[in-house]
């Protein structure tokens, strides 16, 4: 075990980056997080909001054409090994903004989030329950501490 | 750059030259949500502020247009996450109104507890976050911890933690009925709710530190709210008692307070929301005292073509703004505004004067909830 997954194993650092969806699956990983209810912080899950010190990127929101590239900095910024949890309908195809067109291609909306940058865990749900949240992390995590 | 120089000569007659510019955003630490703020700044005072929103446009009317009505009206909830189910009341309030549609009593008290429930629990997320950006996270625990409690009452009844809207053309969702255990659960959960919150708010109010820190920051003046034509809570906090509760016609039955703070201020704003929690358990516990019998679904209407019909509710941020017509059972002209838009102009303004590192208080105190704010605009002086 090399030093940083030693250490990653002890503190894994989340990142949440909106990109466009209705705030309800982003309070509720920031509640399942933080709040003392489900409280991810006693399994040494903490909740960041830098880039180069996240390990996980969690992901909401369909990703609108103006927030791809934030998106796409974001995640180069994040040292590797890292891994991105996609969690929502809107993260995981594009939810009620884009599908909802049927054949004509939506103009606002870049995503799914896969079609912009790599996804390790996918969490379905509208909205994501906290549990789901906590279980999708979890399942990213030996991509994490098995890289080199 | 001439043309520049002649749109700015146009915007400000005096040219001022201020050094240093702040800008934060799209996606910033402090800010959870995409948005961008610039501020001006000079000796460490924010001399100017400006917000810029727009990276979450989603285009939800231009997907609404041509729906059939009640899918329409469903994805209204879509548009906001913390405030869903009033959305999708309102939207479905302009289809009632259009085709004269009765709604049942007991339908309109399960709507009336759906929407006190939803404002306490956003009242409860504004002040943990509110206690997030102040530094004081003990007390945004304590919160989340009673907000839990909300959260677990409107699963019951919605079914869903989020995304729980009630209304349906002509009443509520079958699911939403509330029978006598579920009335019991939410009698125990207010009890919890109001011995909790009287809890914090003593202990809110007693703390010398978090007194300090947020009076007299993030002044709004009664003159600049009306203005910049604040709403909501943000409104009351400066001293206007304007509460569309009180001309809603299904608010009628019930007793409860305007609540109103002088000081337009972090903690007049605080402190509003805080005393709202107890007027919300009071309208609830009302509502389950004396809920009407009988059914919870008129579904004896048909449709027919609307002119554009506009509705207007209190929502806990402020007032929303529904409006579409229906033509051929499809909706048509789709135009929502939502609270946090009128109050933008009131964070922008309350940045103004105060130090840099208040500047985030400033606009947090305001409530805002830009992921569901971002829609086509024109401002029209009048
Ligand atoms: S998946 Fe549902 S709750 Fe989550 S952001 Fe999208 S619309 Fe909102």
């Amino acid at each position: 075990m090399s030093l940083k997954s030693y250490s990653r194993a002890r503190a894994v650092h989340v990142m949440l980056v909106y990109t466009g969806g209705c705030n309800g699956c982003d309070i509720e990983i920031v509640n399942c997080i933080l709040s003392p209810k489900f409280d991810a912080e006693q399994y040494k899950v903490f909740l960041t909001w830098n880039p180069r010190e996240a390990d996980v990127l969690v992901v909401t929101g369909p990703v609108t054409k103006h927030n791809e590239k934030p998106l796409k900095e974001i995640y180069k910024a994040i040292p590797e090994p890292k891994a991105v949890v996609a969690a929502g309908a809107c993260a995981l195809m594009g939810g009620v903004y884009k599908n909802i067109h049927g054949e004509i291609p939506s103009e606002e909306i870049a995503g799914p989030v896969e079609e912009v940058i790599p996804v390790a865990a996918k969490v379905p749900g509208c909205a994501v329950r906290p549990e789901d949240v906590l279980s999708g992390v979890v399942a990213a995590l030996p991509l994490l501490l098995n890289a080199k | 750059m001439n043309d520049d120089n002649k749109i700015n000569n146009n915007k400000s007659t005096k040219e001022t030259i201020i050094e240093t510019e702040v800008a934060m955003g799209v996606v910033h630490p402090a800010a959870l949500e995409p948005y961008r703020v610039r501020l001006f700044v000079e000796d460490e005072i924010v001399k100017d502020a400006e917000i810029t929103i727009g990276v979450n446009h989603r285009g939800i009317e231009r997907i609404m247009e041509g729906l059939p009505v009640e899918k329409a009206n469903s994805l209204t909830e879509k548009v906001c996450g913390i405030c869903s189910n009033s959305h999708i009341w309102n939207s479905v309030m302009v289809a009632e109104k259009g085709l004269g549609i009765e709604v049942p009593d007991r339908a309109q008290y399960i709507r009336v507890i759906m929407g006190e429930l939803e404002r306490l629990h956003s009242h409860f997320l504004y002040l943990a976050h509110g206690n997030e950006v102040l530094g004081h996270e003990t007390f945004s625990m304590r919160l989340f911890y009673i907000r839990e409690t909300v959260m677990e009452l409107l699963r019951m009844i919605g079914g869903n933690r989020v995304q729980y809207g009630a209304p349906i053309i002509g009443g509520v969702r079958p699911r939403c009925e509330l029978n006598s255990k579920r009335i019991q659960k939410i009698k125990e959960g207010m009890d919890f709710v109001e011995e909790k919150a009287i809890n914090f708010a003593d202990r809110f109010v007693s703390d010398p530190m978090i007194m300090s820190r947020i009076t007299g920051v993030g002044v709004i003046s009664r003159k600049d709210a009306l203005r910049l034509a604040a709403s909501g809570p943000t409104l009351r906090a400066t001293g206007v008692a304007r509460d569309l509760r009180t001309d809603m016609e299904c608010y009628d039955p019930f007793d409860f307070d305007v609540i109103t703070q002088d000081d337009g201020d972090v903690k007049s704003n605080l402190l509003v929301r805080v005393l709202e929690i107890f007027e919300s358990v009071k309208i609830i516990r009302q509502a389950l005292k004396d809920l009407p019998e009988g059914r919870i679904t008129n579904r004896s209407w048909e449709m027919a073509d609307t002119p554009i019909i506009k509705s207007y509710i209190e929502v806990p941020r402020g007032t929303l703004y529904h409006s579409y017509r229906i033509e051929e059972g499809r909706t048509r002209n789709v135009i929502i505004r939502t609270p946090s838009m009128s109050n933008i102009g009131a964070m922008e303004h309350a940045c103004i004067g105060n130090h840099i590192t208040d500047a985030q208080l400033a606009i947090v105190q305001c409530d805002p909830c830009f992921t569901c704010t971002d829609r086509a605009i024109k401002i029209i002086e009048l």
